[in-house]
C-alpha cells in the first residue's frame, strides 16, 4: 500500500488527501478516518512544530501569572501570625482556614468601612477575637487556648487585646533578655507598647 | 502548551478548562466516528500506575492496549515483524504521551508516519504539535485518568452499539453516519 511517512511535513490529513489527488493512493484504499476527518476538523491543524535546541535569550513568560488582591491580605497574615497550628481538613470540601477566614473577615469590614489597610488589619483581628479565635503571632510563648464566645463578650475586648499585644511583646523580649515585667492590665494601658 | 494555559499560579501551570472542553469534545466525537466504522483503536500508555486500567478499559470497549515497552518497528516495521497483510490501527488514543524517560512516546512520531491519526491527553510538560487532536489536560492523577478511561470506554460503546442497531435496521448495508 502506498504511503508518506514524512511526519515533518504537513499534517497527516494533507499527506493522504494529496496521495490520493495524485493518484498514488486509489479511492477503495482511503482510510476509514479521512471522511471523519474532512468533517470534523482539529482546532489546530497537527503540523510539526520544531522544538527549540538553544536558548540564546530569555523568551519573556506569556504565560500569565494569577494573583488576588486578597492575597496581599494573605501575605500579611502569614508575615505576622506565622503557619496556622491547626491542621487543613481537605476531606471535608467545606473547610474553610484560618487564613481564609480572616480575608473574608477583611473583605467584609472593607466593603463596610473605609479605614486604611493596617487599622482594617487590627480591626479584623479584634473581630476574629469576637468569635472566639485567639491569633497568636509568629514566636509568641502558647497563650490560653480558644475561650467560649460567652466568656469572650463579657470581657472587656480592648483590654484583652493590648493585653494579648503586650504579653507577646513580652514574650519576645524574654526570648532575647531577662527582665520581666508586669502583665496586669491597669500598668500595660500605660505601658502598652503600640504595634504596627 | 503556552495556548492551552490559563495562567501559572505560585509556579503551578492551570489549564484552560474552558478549552479543553472543546478539545474534548471535538477528540470523542472524532473517536465515537471512527468507532461507529469498524476502526481499530489502540489505547497507548507508558504510565506503569495506569497500566492496568488502560488495559482494562481497552478490553471492555473490545479494542486493543499497548502499555508495555514499545518496540522500535511496532508500526512501521509491522509486516516484518507480525507477518504480511497486517491491519494496522485506525487510531491511536494516549491516555499520557510521554514515555518513562519523560521525552515524547515514540508513537505518537510513528503513527504520524504511518498516517494514523492520534487523540491524547497533553499535559503542561508535553508537546501536542503531532497529536491529530490534543486534549489538554491532567494525566498524572488517578482521578483523571479514571475519568478519560471512562469517556473513551463510554463513547466507544455508543459508537458500536449504534453501528449495530444501523446494521440490523438496514440490513448489512453500510449507511452513511448522520453529521451531529
Amino acid at each position: 500500500m502506498a504511503g508518506s511517512r514524512l511526519e515533518k511535513f504537513g499534517t497527516v490529513f494533507t499527506r493522504v488527501r494529496d496521495l490520493m489527488r495524485s493518484g498514488v493512493m486509489q479511492s477503495n484504499e482511503k482510510p476509514i478516518w479521512y471522511d471523519v476527518y474532512k468533517a470534523f476538523p482539529p482546532k489546530r491543524d497537527p503540523l510539526y512544530v520544531k522544538p527549540y535546541t538553544r536558548v540564546i535569550v530569555k523568551r519573556p513568560d506569556l504565560v500569565p501569572e494569577i494573583f488576588y488582591k486578597e492575597d496581599k491580605v494573605r501575605a500579611k497574615f502569614y508575615e505576622k501570625y506565622g503557619p496556622s497550628p491547626r491542621v487543613f481538613e481537605l476531606i471535608k470540601s467545606s473547610h474553610v482556614s484560618l487564613s481564609q477566614k480572616f480575608v473574608d473577615k477583611y473583605t467584609e469590614l472593607q466593603s463596610q468601612s473605609e479605614l486604611d489597610e493596617t487599622a482594617l488589619f487590627n480591626e479584623t483581628a479584634k473581630a476574629l477575637l469576637k468569635q472566639g479565635i485567639l491569633l497568636r503571632r509568629r514566636g509568641a510563648q502558647p497563650t490560653v487556648s480558644a475561650v467560649s464566645a460567652d466568656a469572650v463578650e463579657k470581657l472587656n475586648i480592648e483590654d484583652v487585646w493590648t493585653e494579648q499585644q503586650s504579653a507577646s511583646a513580652d514574650s519576645a523580649e524574654t526570648q532575647h533578655g531577662d527582665t520581666q515585667t508586669d502583665t496586669s492590665p491597669s500598668v500595660d494601658l500605660n505601658t502598652s507598647k503600640t504595634t504596627e | 502548551m503556552e495556548p492551552y494555559l490559563y495562567g501559572c499560579r505560585l509556579d503551578q501551570d492551570i489549564i484552560d478548562l474552558d478549552q479543553t472542553v472543546e478539545h474534548l469534545q471535538l477528540a470523542l466525537n472524532f473517536t465515537a466516528h471512527i468507532a461507529y466504522r469498524g476502526g481499530i483503536i489502540l489505547f497507548v500508555s507508558r504510565r506503569r500506575q495506569f497500566g492496568h486500567l488502560v488495559e482494562s478499559t481497552a478490553m471492555k470497549c473490545g479494542e486493543y492496549a499497548h502499555t508495555r515497552y514499545w518496540q522500535g518497528g511496532l508500526l512501521t516495521n509491522a509486516p516484518v515483524q507480525y507477518g504480511p497483510n497486517v491491519r494496522l490501527p485506525d487510531l491511536l488514543i494516549f491516555l499520557s504521551t510521554l514515555n518513562n524517560v519523560f521525552q515524547q512516546h515514540v508513537g505518537i512520531r510513528d503513527a504520524a508516519k504511518m498516517n494514523i491519526p492520534t487523540v491524547g491527553v497533553v499535559d503542561s510538560n508535553c508537546n501536542p504539535s503531532l497529536i491529530t487532536y490534543p486534549i489538554p489536560g491532567n494525566d498524572d492523577t488517578p482521578v483523571s485518568v479514571e475519568l478519560y478511561c471512562r469517556l473513551f470506554q463510554m463513547t466507544i460503546r455508543r459508537a458500536k452499539d449504534k453501528r449495530r442497531q444501523m446494521e440490523l435496521l438496514h440490513g448489512l448495508s453500510k449507511p452513511t453516519p448522520e453529521s451531529s
